[in-house]
């Protein structure tokens, strides 16, 4: 009986050795990794200031052209930095993108479009622009506003339209395999019930979550996706550096 | 913006157990009561395992004792895992021809990654894995590699039935199927009927699917409900199609976390209408290169991120 319990007595000790050699290993391992990434984050940062700057050519001027339509997702918690927008969207503009979405998922920023409009010069609706075919016209950029409404909301307004349509067209008990609406379809009625806006080339995410938030689904399957950190964050360097990468892009879209 | 790491505080460890594990009987390893509860810590993160080993999830029947592995690697939280992982493998054709091989080389080493892949899901406690195996788009590569592809998709699940039946895994295939050879078809429906009551883990593979084709065809089968009277018109909201998509043959429809190879940054038109809230990790690695440490990596950022539901 001794035994055992002088036994049990030296394996708690083992134990406890054990534990505080595994928890330093523990803490090795994470300073080792963070030593690794330390420098790579630096190296990240003092790259954004020296584009801010202008001191690294290739991002000084460059073609912008194939960015045809970029999208801003802005995070709910961050949706009221009005300023750090209108900001974000000046240098966009300096940049030379010329049609930009701005997303929130709970739609702030359309009510706070007037305000927006207002602060930028010479900025126009890009329905407006679509419908007075002035969106050819170099010298305005164009502003859409989209919330979560224009996303799964849209898409079942769209639904709703296309099942009216089929219902009403008489159509006899078909195979279920058939086909009743096509792609083409619902992107016609996406546009007719006023979510049929353009496809983003590419979609920029500000926000702490990588996720597009709801931003339109239907409207980037193929949109080239970037976090960029906290709004709070944003600096003008980054952004030039993920308009500049996707420039770069050369996609197959799987053929 | 700097990168930080920010790494959930060191487990606790309480005295050690004295039975050994027999199901890692050529490993060293520290046995280890961590709590809130009871893992096994395996030496070195990258132990990559060859073999579908798994070998107390399998219907062995209620006489076999439950060993349950509970083995995480160092800093992930079994409380945080995602419970639905989806991943795009891309980069199959650019490895091989980094390899100068032939395309079908690097088809086969990605069927390597996806098991190596579908092995720690189930050991991590992860439930549902979908994978984009086919795209729509991909009817558009020349015939000859299309119907490498369907051979080596036949193959695959003619070869890994066993696996899945071994593992209680349940495999479920969506996308347009009526554009697959037949003799696939078959196949396909034959592996969901024999697998679908298997329940530690389903394996979604999606073979000529579209994220734009699932809303259309979730419509289709709401209207065709709607014409025969089953659901009012006026009823149908976003729910009710969400009920429709394929990916509804799952307990846990919506991915948690989404996982690019190839460092290619898009979606590709993949679950359009459930990756809203998914967390997405895009990877630099070519798929077949995509192993244990590339996705421990992915795991660790999903639970290291704040995730939100869109406010």
């Amino acid at each position: 009986m001794d035994f055992n319990k002088e036994s049990q007595v030296s394996c708690s000790w083992y134990a406890q050795i054990e534990n505080c050699l595994l928890q330093l290993l523990w803490h090795l391992i994470h300073v080792t990794i963070d030593l690794w990434y330390f420098p790579l984050g630096i190296a990240d940062v003092l790259e954004s200031y020296l584009i801010s700057w202008g001191l690294l050519g290739r991002y000084k001027s460059f073609n912008v052209t194939k960015l045809r339509y970029l999208a801003i997702v802005v995070d709910s918690e961050e949706v009221f930095q009005t300023s750090k927008i209108i900001r974000l969207l000046q240098w966009l503009e300096a940049v030379g993108i010329k049609h930009v979405c701005l997303y929130d998922n709970e739609g702030v920023l359309k009510k706070s479009k007037d305000f927006i409009l207002e602060k930028l010069d010479g900025t126009i609706l890009f329905w407006d622009a679509h419908e007075n075919d002035v969106l050819s016209d170099r010298q305005h950029m164009t502003l859409e506003f989209v919330s979560f409404s224009d996303g799964k909301e849209a898409v079942v307004k769209a639904a709703n339209v296309l099942f009216m349509k089929y219902s009403k067209s008489g159509a006899t008990d078909q195979n279920q395999k058939d086909e009743i609406f096509t792609e083409s379809q619902m992107s016609n009625t996406l546009k007719t019930v006023g979510s049929g806006g353009p496809k983003p080339d590419l979609l920029l995410v500000y926000g702490p979550a990588r996720c597009h938030l709801g931003f339109p689904a239907w409207r980037i399957p193929y949109t080239e996706i970037v976090h960029m950190g906290p709004l709070k964050s944003m600096n003008y360097g980054s952004l030039v550096k993920a308009i500049y990468k996707f420039t770069m892009v050369q996609p197959n879209y799987g053929k | 913006m700097l990168f930080s790491l920010h790494f959930s505080p060191p487990p606790v460890i309480a005295p050690l157990p004295f039975k050994p594990l027999s199901h890692v009987p050529h490993h060293h390893h520290h046995t280890l009561n961590m709590l809130p509860s009871t893992h096994v810590l395996k030496p070195p993160l990258c132990s990559t395992m060859e073999h579908f080993t798994l070998n107390h999830h399998g219907k062995g029947g209620e006489e076999e004792e439950e060993e349950v592995d509970q083995t995480l690697p160092l800093g992930l939280r079994r409380e945080a895992m995602p419970r639905h992982v989806a991943v795009i493998m891309d980069g199959n054709r650019r490895w091989a021809r980094s390899r100068d091989l032939p395309v079908r080389s690097g088809y086969e080493a990605g069927a390597r990654s996806l098991r190596t892949i579908v092995e720690l899901c189930c050991k991590w406690g992860i439930k549902v894995l979908s994978v984009f195996a086919f795209s729509s788009d991909n009817w558009f590569r020349p015939k000859v590699e299309v119907e490498l592809l369907m051979s080596l998709f036949e193959r695959g699940m003619q070869e890994d039935t066993g696996i899945f039946l071994r593992e209680n895994i349940r495999v479920s295939v969506i996308g347009d199927l009526a554009k697959l050879p037949e003799a696939l078809q078959e196949l396909i429906l034959n592996l969901e009927e024999t697998t679908k009551n298997n329940t530690h883990f389903q394996l979604i593979v999606a073979v000529s699917y579209s994220g734009q084709y699932d809303v259309v065809q979730a419509c289709q089968r709401l209207a065709l409900k709607a014409k025969h009277g089953l659901v009012e018109p006026g009823d149908i909201d976003a729910s009710l199609i969400e009920q429709e998509l394929e990916t509804y043959c799952s307990e846990f429809p919506h991915p948690d976390l989404l996982i690019r190879t190839s460092g290619e940054f898009r979606i590709s038109n993949f679950m359009l209408w459930q990756l809203a809230y998914t967390e997405l990790f895009f990877a630099q690695s070519l798929w077949p290169d995509f192993g244990e440490a590339e996705f421990l990596k992915a795991l660790l950022a999903f639970q290291q991120r704040r995730r939100r539901y869109g406010g």
